[in-house]
């Protein structure tokens, strides 16, 4: 059976540098879900798993000539059900320019359309946030001055207008359950043990007011929101973690901060969970 | 015939088939594949094939251009969107007046800017259907056609460069309670309540007969000027008379929201005023003033009343009712000796 989920965010939210990593997660076989069967095409991934084992994140992707998808059949057990996850490679300027215009290419809708779970991401402090209008900027704009620095769509509009769409054309899952989005905030180990003891839901209402309403307000959509990092560190400026990853590789690095029944944060070392969770094996 | 092929009714160019099932590479009838006569002019082939050559005849001229799929739209929703949403769930219309450049759009530009960095004290932003209204009406890219206002609501909700009359939604959580309230708030034109003054034009604002409560917008600073303070009351009024007679009488709350309160307090003087001229047609108003921006920090914050204005927006006048109040009987009443007494 062949089901697949849609990875969207805008631009320097994660997206690459987590499948990237989740491969070899998945080809390892130790967390929540595994690769059943050998991937056929994976120089997207092995690209990036390369990017990241000698200490370095990949770069933006927009960059990239060509879209690249990334397929792989996964099972939550040895010899169980089988799913076949369709990872689109799409540029997250792709996404910006389609919550912008409100729009996508026939053939993304499509898939959209036949996707029942989803992974929306969001970074901490990414390069590309864009703060929601103030009353200064906005006077500015709306006096015309021309001098004012319109910053284009702040990012918490554009995360609502990607979960509306999400809305609009997730189908529901097997048995008529609504289909699944994993809310993924990257680089959670960039975040202060206070913060990241609140939680990531807790710094989405700090930072994104709107989104954060927005995702308590969705009946048609089941949310979970996840706190990930892919090496469980920042290779750029922690040398530690990067000469530890250029010794010991990738393995064992990386976690999901995840909610348990407590409703306490804990880092759980299965870097599948927000996949698994997603389509719901 | 096409230009490809000398049969008559050919369906190759447009179904890339033949319809007597022959291969268009080798078919005889095909122009491109007739055997050349020296001399015959139907032969030279045309510099429209170009390079081509009999490869490309029946061949689309054009690559197909990527065909894009829109999501529905998240622009100012028509009054049919709203009344979907009213079937569905309570929502609040209100109904929004005042005169060109009377701070109409800045008020809502200023709710949108204090919801979306948390600063509306007492309440969280829920969802919006028109997220992108509002992003566009904060970010002063679309404008009225100067003197030559559109003339009717949007129908529905359309992608357009064109500012079009349209409701805009937003729901909101209240802190206190958690309650939820859908606000569907129209963005008009200005000339639309001159015009309802001066010629009682009632045919656009049909949707106002849903509303629960229409705020009249006054140029705060337009009242402190003694010069023009009492044609702006008069208005006022005049506007309350014409809504008088399309509600027939019952009218719902207004609230006159005094924009500009950034540029000083309005004098009681004023108030009194106002309130004396709705007393002429036995109506009574709020007067709520706000500053949707601010040139003076000190006088009011950016934001100023816009709380206060939901709030007393979404507050209903009825008393609050005691839903299913206590019962018990008093102690010692005898309530069924005194029922048998009746009988």
């Amino acid at each position: 059976m062949s089901r697949s989920i849609v990875l969207l965010g805008g631009p320097d939210s994660g997206k690459t540098n987590y499948v990237g990593r989740v491969w070899p997660a998945l080809d390892a076989g130790t967390g929540s879900l595994h690769a059943a069967v050998q991937v056929e095409d994976i120089r997207f991934v092995l690209e990036v798993t390369d990017h990241l084992n000698s200490g370095s994140f990949a770069p933006r992707s927009e960059h990239a000539d060509e879209r690249r998808d990334f397929e792989v059949v996964v099972a939550s057990e040895k010899g169980g059900e089988q799913t076949n996850i369709v990872i689109p490679d799409i540029s997250g300027e792709l996404w910006h320019h389609a919550a912008e215009q409100g729009e996508v290419t026939a053939e993304l809708m499509t898939e959209m359309h036949s996707a029942d779970g989803a992974m929306l991401f969001v970074r901490v402090l990414s390069e590309a946030h864009v703060q929601p209008l103030n009353w200064v900027t906005s006077k500015k704009l709306l006096a015309k001055l021309g001098n004012a620095e319109d910053k284009g769509m702040p990012t918490q509009v554009m995360l609502c207008e990607l979960l509306r769409f999400l809305e609009a054309s997730l189908s529901q899952r097997m048995g008529g359950e609504p289909p699944r989005v994993s809310i993924a905030v990257t680089a959670w180990d960039l975040v202060d043990p206070g913060t990241f003891e609140k939680g990531p839901k807790a710094w989405l209402e700090k930072e994104y007011p709107i989104f954060a309403g927005r995702l308590e307000d969705i009946a048609e959509i089941e949310l979970r929101v996840f706190g990930i990092s892919v090496v469980g560190g920042d290779l750029k400026s922690d040398a530690e973690c990067r000469e530890d990853v250029q010794e010991n590789g990738l393995d064992g690095r990386g976690w999901v901060a995840v909610e348990d029944e407590t409703g306490r944060w804990r880092k759980d070392g299965d870097l599948t969970l927000p996949i698994a969770w997603a389509v719901g094996t | 015939m096409s230009s490809a092929c000398n049969f008559e009714g050919c369906t190759v160019g447009e179904t890339g088939s033949c319809a007597l099932e022959r291969d268009p590479e080798t078919c005889a009838n095909r122009v491109g594949n007739e055997v050349a006569t020296p001399g015959d002019p139907a032969v030279v082939p045309s510099e429209a094939s170009g390079g081509g050559g009999s490869f490309a005849i029946g061949a689309p001229v054009l690559e197909r251009p990527a065909g894009m799929s829109s999501f529905p739209s998240s622009r100012t929703l028509g009054p049919d969107a709203i009344s979907r949403m009213m079937a569905s769930r309570y929502v609040t219309v209100v109904g929004i007046l005042g005169d060109p450049e009377s701070g109409k759009t800045a008020c809502l530009a200023s709710i949108y800017l204090m919801i979306s960095n948390a600063k509306l004290d007492g309440w969280r932003f829920a969802d919006s259907k028109s997220l992108m209204a509002f992003e566009d009406i904060a970010r002063g890219a679309r404008e009225w056609d100067q003197g030559n206002p559109p003339q009717q609501m949007t129908v529905h909700t359309e992608l357009s460069d064109e500012r079009r009359p349209g409701f805009l939604h937003l729901r909101l959580v209240r802190d206190a309670d958690g309650r939820r309230f859908d606000l569907a708030l129209p963005d008009l034109p200005g000339e639309w309540t001159t015009e309802l003054v001066g010629t009682s034009r009632t045919d656009r604002f049909e949707f106002l007969k849903a509303a629960e409560a229409i705020w009249i917008v006054v140029d705060g600073r337009t009242l402190e000027n003694k010069e023009r303070r009492q044609s702006v009351v008069l208005r006022v009024g005049q506007l309350a008379g014409r809504l008088d007679a399309m509600f027939d009488g019952k009218v719902p709350k207004l609230m006159l929201v005094v924009t500009h309160r950034d540029s000083g307090e309005l004098s009681q003087a004023v108030t009194d005023r106002l309130s004396a001229e709705l007393a002429k047609r036995s109506m009574s108003a709020t007067v709520i003033p706000v500053a949707s921006f601010s040139d003076d920090d000190d006088q009011a914050k950016p934001g100023f009343g816009l709380g206060e204005l939901i709030a007393a927006t979404t507050t209903s006048t009825l008393p609050p009712v005691d839903f299913w109040p206590p019962s018990d009987p008093p102690n010692g009443a005898r309530s069924y000796t005194g029922y048998r007494g009746d009988r």
